[in-house]
């Protein structure tokens, strides 16, 4: 039986990749078995990410050891000619390139798009720059955090009617970018394999971010509206919302969406009149009146423990839920039953535990995902067992700064 | 016209996707794939969801079913008699791919299951998304997308700490499920090409969120609780969004834009030299302090003029846009990221493309199918029954 880790054997990918999205994809492929042959050097640049948290040790930053895993770490200086003489034999020896430099980087120094396709014609190239190669803010800097802003996506991310916009402390473009680019890639060599093709691929960060908003644009374009923030509000549930229990910071969803919830909800609260009451009969009922309803459910949920009584919900047939948060999360009940986490006893930042990802191939036992390598581990084999250079031809180029 | 596809054609999948497992579909038809929805004789549930094109209330008004079905063929099949699912079981026949996201042990109470879609189509590759996922514990929970949210992780980190956790919107949680199974199918692909066998995917949208913001591994790498902190990133400062004249703008700098900003601000306050500040747990620590003298520059312009401004410096910076704000944007005019859909019923609209140019060229939007379009084209001309069967059909209701 083969393992969802070794899907992608045989596949190679070069990985030019700093930040956030780019490396997770670039995990994402090794996880399933890609040879991710990741390129950092110290003239020539590290992953920012290195050093962020890390007292200064490059190779235990806790994020960039999250958005590593499994791939190969090499250091050759692309800025060296026999650098980028190096990149070119590799490329004439890979199926992919994956880079999340800004756009351009990689051309300047002489191994842009023409030039690799130019050793390898069948190759993908496939870059997630932040607003794309193309178009008059190409060159702009941008952190999911801004793609956030510039898409629409923190605009929309509030309550209503505030008088500033909140959205995230996070960076979601990263995730949607380091789901999209494996996706995208994937197809790509799909079509390499059954067509021989090779392919640039420009993927957009803020368009991806976008991409999934399409139902805004359309009440823009169509209804000629420009949508505001919902909050918890629901255009067809109600309740629908987040409220207070018991304890600091414990909060319960309840997401109410038929009449029948709505009786098996007045049920678990044991309220008999609510459930008479003509008010929330009905679900536009419910809806119009969804101020009073919010403050019916906010006084019966401030005196519940929200472990107990989401879960009752859920028993009684009502959507409802913690909200949880990293301890719940590392404790919860089904992500264990899916085996989610995958535990590291030994590694430069101490024991820790991993999301393994969103899916599960049936039937299918999962290995254990590689720990990140320290920088440059993979450089010596790479060089001899995909390039077949011998030991003396490395050890002049690590001399001559090329492979460090 | 539109760019090619990126998968070559020959790809077939049937999308008995609901809401949840909607936007998967779509991801593969923008790919490339013949994605055929399958719909109930009534339609699908998603048809009845708000917002509606232009208040109208009817089976192809719903914006959500639009743009979230948008490149697919659409067959009618009721699933629940026998007649329609030895339809469906020949379908399954042709194809490569079934996307189903009823509650989990909905397609094996009626009989059609992955042993039985496999009986009749080895190497099949059947993806089941759910809340949850297809066994433990959950199994049967409901998911709508604020539970899935909340039991995912993402809520708890969502919103202004003095204010109640906020949930992302237009349906996120789904959304993102969609595309990690998006890259199943494509895996579960690949692996058919290499190895001849095909996958059963179990796609959890609580698995999918759980893994975001480092919320998880926080906790179980520094046992340190992330928590809601508005718009204020929590390693760096400023990172937030800052008023300007005419609305707000996200302006992030980490230690090696920080003495760039403080160049570019003539008259800066002279406490923002100290040397101590270049180290970013420091100015984020000092956040609270930070942050209004920084406003107070910003709030001197407009937010397209100053992000311009910080962006000639260096500094990353982009204007807090309104949906609208971003489809006007002269960058995304000019990638031509929107392109014009033509709907019978909706008629001529603006809508994504797909989100990548491909050697310089992107594929268009395509509209969505209106309730039973393609069961002539589908069931007649590419199933081969006649115009007398499907006559039957529709008398009883099956199609």
């Amino acid at each position: 039986m083969s393992s969802p880790n070794r899907i992608l054997e045989g596949v190679r990918i070069i990985a030019f990749t700093t930040g956030y999205a780019g490396p997770y994809a670039g995990r994402l492929l090794a996880q399933y078995g890609a040879e991710v042959i990741k390129v950092e050097s110290f003239p020539g640049g590290l992953d920012t990410f290195r050093h962020y948290g890390a007292e200064g040790d490059i190779n235990a930053a806790p994020r960039f050891i999250e958005c590593n895993l499994a791939i190969r770490s090499m250091t050759v200086n692309i800025k060296h000619d026999d650098g980028k003489r190096i990149i070119k034999e590799l490329a004439a020896k890979a199926n992919a390139v994956l880079v999340n430099f800004r756009p351009q980087v990689l051309g300047r120094l002489g191994l842009g798009d023409d030039e690799l396709r130019k050793v390898n014609p069948s190759i993908i190239i496939l870059k997630l720059p932040g607003l794309g190669e193309t178009g008059p803010k190409n060159w702009y800097g941008t952190w999911g955090f801004n793609l956030n802003s510039f898409s629409g996506m923190t605009y929309l991310w509030n309550h209503p009617g505030q008088d500033r916009p909140i959205g995230s402390q996070g960076v979601y473009p990263d995730h949607l970018g380091f789901i999209s680019a494996p996706t995208i890639m994937m197809a790509a060599l799909l079509r390499q394999k059954l067509t021989g093709k090779g392919c640039s691929i420009d993927v957009s960060q803020g368009e991806v971010t976008a991409y999934t908003l399409g139902t805004s644009y359309l009440e823009s374009s169509i209804n000629g509206v420009d949508p505001q923030p919902q909050g918890n509000r629901s255009l067809t549930a109600a309740p629908h919302g987040c409220y207070r229990c018991e304890g600091d910071e414990r909060w319960c969803v309840v997401s109410v969406n038929s009449d029948d919830e709505w009786r098996r909800l007045c049920g678990v609260m044991g309220n008999e009149a609510l459930a008479g009451d003509s008010r929330f009969a009905t679900c536009v009922d419910r809806r119009r009146h969804a101020d009073e309803l919010d403050a019916v459910m906010s006084d019966w949920l401030a005196t519940q423990t929200v472990e107990d009584v989401a879960h009752r919900l859920q028993a009684a047939g009502v959507p409802a839920g913690v909200v949880q948060n990293g301890t719940d999360l590392c404790n919860d009940p089904q992500l264990r039953h899916r085996d989610y986490f995958q535990k590291y006893d030994d590694s430069p930042i101490g024991p820790f535990e991993l999301p393994r990802g969103g899916i599960i191939f049936r039937d299918m036992p999962e290995e254990e995902i590689p720990i990140t390598p320290p920088l440059g581990e993979h450089t010596e084999q790479v060089m001899r067992d995909v390039l077949g250079y011998d030991e003396a031809a490395i050890a002049k180029w690590k001399e001559e700064g090329v492979l460090v | 016209m539109s760019a090619e596809s990126l998968l070559p054609s020959g790809f077939r999948v049937l999308d008995l996707g609901t809401a949840m497992g909607a936007f998967c579909g779509k991801v593969l038809a923008d790919l490339g794939m013949d994605v055929v929805k399958v719909e109930p004789p009534s339609g699908d549930d998603l048809r009845n969801e708000p917002p509606f094109a232009k208040g109208r209330n009817n089976r192809e008004g719903s914006l959500r079913f639009a743009y979230f079905n948008s490149g697919k063929r659409g067959i009618t099949l009721d699933l629940r008699r026998e007649t329609g699912r030895n339809i469906l079981l020949d379908l399954v026949e042709r194809a490569d791919v079934v996307i189903d996201s009823h509650e989990p042990g909905y397609l094996e109470d009626l009989g059609i299951g992955y042993g039985e879609l496999v009986a009749r189509r080895p190497k099949l590759v059947l993806v089941s998304i759910s809340a949850f996922g297809q066994d433990g514990p959950y199994r049967d929970y409901r998911g709508p997308d604020l539970v899935t949210n909340a039991m995912g992780g993402l809520l708890f980190i969502s919103g202004d700490p003095s204010m109640t956790p906020c949930v992302p919107p237009g349906g996120q949680s789904y959304v993102y499920t969609c595309l990690y199974s998006a890259l199943g199918t494509l895996l579960a692909l690949w692996q058919r090409e290499t190895k001849g066998v095909g996958a059963h995917i179990d796609a959890s949208v609580q698995a999918s969120m759980a893994l975001h913001e480092h919320v998880a591994f926080t906790w179980s790498s520094e046992a340190r609780l992330m928590k809601r902190a508005g718009s204020q990133h929590q390693h760096v400062a400023p990172a937030n969004l800052f008023p300007c004249k005419d609305g707000w703008i996200s302006f992030f700098a980490t230690q090696r834009h920080w003495p760039i900003f403080l160049d570019m601000w003539e008259g800066h306050p002279t406490e923002l030299d100290d040397p101590a500040l270049i180290d970013n747990a420091k100015r984020r620590a000092a956040a609270d302090w930070l942050n209004p003298m920084v406003a107070s520059f910003t709030s001197q312009y407009g937010k397209e003029e100053l992000s311009v401004l910080f962006q000639k410096h260096g500094l990353p910076a982009l204007p807090v846009n309104s949906p609208r704000d971003f489809m006007e944007d002269p960058h995304i005019v000019e990638r031509g990221f929107f392109g014009t859909v033509e709907h019978p019923v909706l008629g001529s609209f603006s809508q994504p493309g797909v989100p990548f140019l491909l050697d310089g060229e992107r594929r268009g939007p395509r509209p969505a199918p209106m309730l039973g379009q393609h069961n002539a084209e589908v069931l007649g001309g590419e199933l081969g029954l006649s115009e007398g069967d499907m006559g039957v059909l529709a008398a009883e209701g099956v199609i």
